[in-house]
């Protein structure tokens, strides 16, 4: 069952000795690489014949103070789903990563959405400045992040609450 | 009489961003409201009848489904999720209750994946009976549009009656399906609505899928090869059209799909007609495998699992941990990606639209050098669902 899985995690850590991987379940794998070596880690995987990236996913640990990026990528030639991750500091003068769309052209569009809801920047994309949230969405807000507060967000932006306090005892709730 | 340079300067000074006229082309908004579009807004810069640039807009959604997701407890997020595509809204549902249980460790029970499965087949069967619609009114065969309708209509109500309501279905939940199937009759009616659908599938083709003008208007137009396919991202009936046999039931096999016989049609053209035919092959093949799963019957047993953390449904807690799981849809590869850290509300929830690859880039290349006429053509066969890009 899960031959061919540990059979192909062990030959891309033989030539990606930075890397650490594992076989999850029935074709699920996962690999942990450092972000500096992920574009030389990907070209490998897609060297592997992991051809298509379905998705990236940032994800806000706050606490440990770092976003973590995982690249979803399937082979349909080997018919297993493999998770990279990796993990960068969450500050968003260090939240930097190389891009990767010259490797997995789709990738462009995710990591546009990623850099728009988490404030990550991938250097070498140049269509991360073309919003997909609201045009007069104030620059600097990444709503995904965990410390965005969403609720005195609306509240600035729409000013429905603050009429709603205003008109405190007309209401009644 | 105001000419329309004075009109143009007037806009600009009021603030409206106009593309400088010059020469040759101009740009022509289409969409949202326009019929062949779908709620879809394309900005199109023309060269007379031919397509120079194309930008997609997928529209003014903004509903923000990730973050919402992380605000609500386990169980409430069901109702959230399937609005995510409403041709479809049982697949967004089945993925979020698939990753929780990967998570949560638990087998569902059979007969539970039994009704998953038919749930799901109707789902597709009836997402491509909208789709059908949506392309007989794009190439302006209207009645075979209004019969998909009706047939259509014929599975809303069979869902009404399984889950309580027509389009949005609250029915996979984590651990199995909400209710029990009606009783027998229910099984009755769906045997005679799969027998009456695929009787009239004859129709169709005589007056869509082997119309000549059909041919002539698909064939040829917007064609892209495997390769770009593969690199862009495209999954399902829009990746198969190019000669690559991939379907997420074979490839990564879910419920009950490894025991059941079905075809995965390939086409090598890669056109607009060979997607278009994809579909109609696909619709007879799921009309299929419904005849096999009602031939089966129903397993005795639990629809649902029987654990006892499920009694205090808003206290329910997930073990900290994360799972990808993703099944096949009639727009590609459906996935969702769900980590929990051990609270009673999801830590991070993504959703992988198959839409976003073949319905803003892929569109926006392959609508470079078309006709205007061409372009509802290849915006119907792509089949995108713009809540499933704009989340």
């Amino acid at each position: 069952m899960t031959m061919k899985e540990q059979e192909i995690v062990e030959r891309i850590l033989k030539k990606a000795p930075y890397a650490e991987g594992k076989v999850r379940r029935e074709r699920r794998i996962e690999f942990k690489v450092p972000a500096d070596r992920i574009r030389n880690f990907l070209t490998l995987m897609k060297e592997s014949g992991f051809e298509l990236m379905l998705q990236i996913t940032p994800v806000d640990w706050i606490k440990e103070g770092e976003i973590e990026i995982i690249y979803q990528i399937w082979s349909v030639t080997h018919r297993i789903h493999a998770m990279v991750r990796t993990r960068i500091p969450r500050d968003l003068e260090k939240a930097r990563m190389p891009t990767v769309k010259d490797i997995y052209p789709a990738a462009e569009t995710y990591e546009r959405d990623a850099h728009e809801f988490f404030g990550v920047y991938f250097e070498g994309n140049e269509k991360m400045e073309m919003p997909w949230i609201l045009d007069d969405t104030e620059r600097g807000t990444y709503p995904l992040r965990k410390d965005f507060d969403m609720l005195s967000y609306v509240k600035k932006k729409y000013k429905i609450l603050d009429r709603f306090d205003e008109n405190k005892d007309n209401y009644v709730i | 009489m105001v000419s329309q340079s004075e009109l143009i300067k007037e806009a600009r000074e009021n603030g409206m961003d106009l593309l400088p006229l010059d020469k040759d082309t101009y740009e022509l908004f289409f969409g949202p409201q326009h019929m062949a579009t779908e709620n879809f807004s394309i900005i199109l810069k023309m060269d007379g009848h031919r397509v120079v640039k194309a930008i997609a807009n997928p529209g003014f959604l903004h509903r923000g489904f990730e973050k919402l997701a992380e605000l609500r407890p386990w169980y409430t997020n069901i109702a959230l999720l399937l609005r995510i595509c409403v041709p479809e809204p049982d697949v967004p549902e089945m993925i979020y209750s698939m990753a929780v249980e990967e998570i949560m460790g638990w087998e569902v029970p059979e007969r539970a994946q039994w009704i998953r499965t038919v749930v799901l087949e109707m789902a597709r069967v009836s997402a491509y009976l909208f789709w059908t619609m949506g392309m007989a009114f794009k190439l302006g065969v209207y009645t075979a549009g209004q019969w998909a309708a009706a047939y259509r209509e014929r599975f809303m109500a069979l869902f009404e009656e399984l889950t309580g309501a027509r389009v949005y279905h609250i029915y996979t939940i984590p651990g199995g399906v909400r209710r029990d199937i009606p009783g027998d009759k229910w099984l009755r009616q769906l045997k005679d609505t799969v027998e009456y659908v695929k009787s009239k599938l004859p129709d169709f083709d005589h007056l869509i899928f082997e119309n000549y003008i059909t041919f002539r208007r698909m064939e040829g137009i917007g064609v892209m090869d495997k390769k770009f396919a593969l690199e862009e991202g495209v999954t399902g009936p829009n990746l198969r059209a190019t000669g690559v046999p991939y379907d997420v039931r074979r490839a990564d096999p879910y419920l009950l799909y490894p025991e059941l016989d079905f075809e995965v049609p390939v086409l090598k053209e890669g056109d607009a007609l060979a997607r278009a035919l994809i579909r109609r092959y696909e619709l007879e093949q799921d009309l299929y495998i419904l005849e096999q799963l009602l031939e089966m019957g129903p397993p005795s047993g639990p629809y649902k699992i029987q654990d006892p953390r499920l009694k205090n449904l808003p206290r329910f807690k997930v073990p900290a941990g994360d799972a990808f799981a993703h099944v096949e849809s009639t727009k590609g590869d459906f996935g969702a990606y769900v980590v929990s850290n051990g609270g009673n509300k999801p830590y991070r929830v993504q959703i992988r639209g198959p839409s976003i690859a073949h319905g803003i880039r892929v569109l926006e290349q392959l609508l470079i050098g078309a006709r205007i006429a061409d372009v509802p053509v290849i915006l119907v066969s792509l089949d995108n669902c713009p809540p499933d890009i704009d989340r």
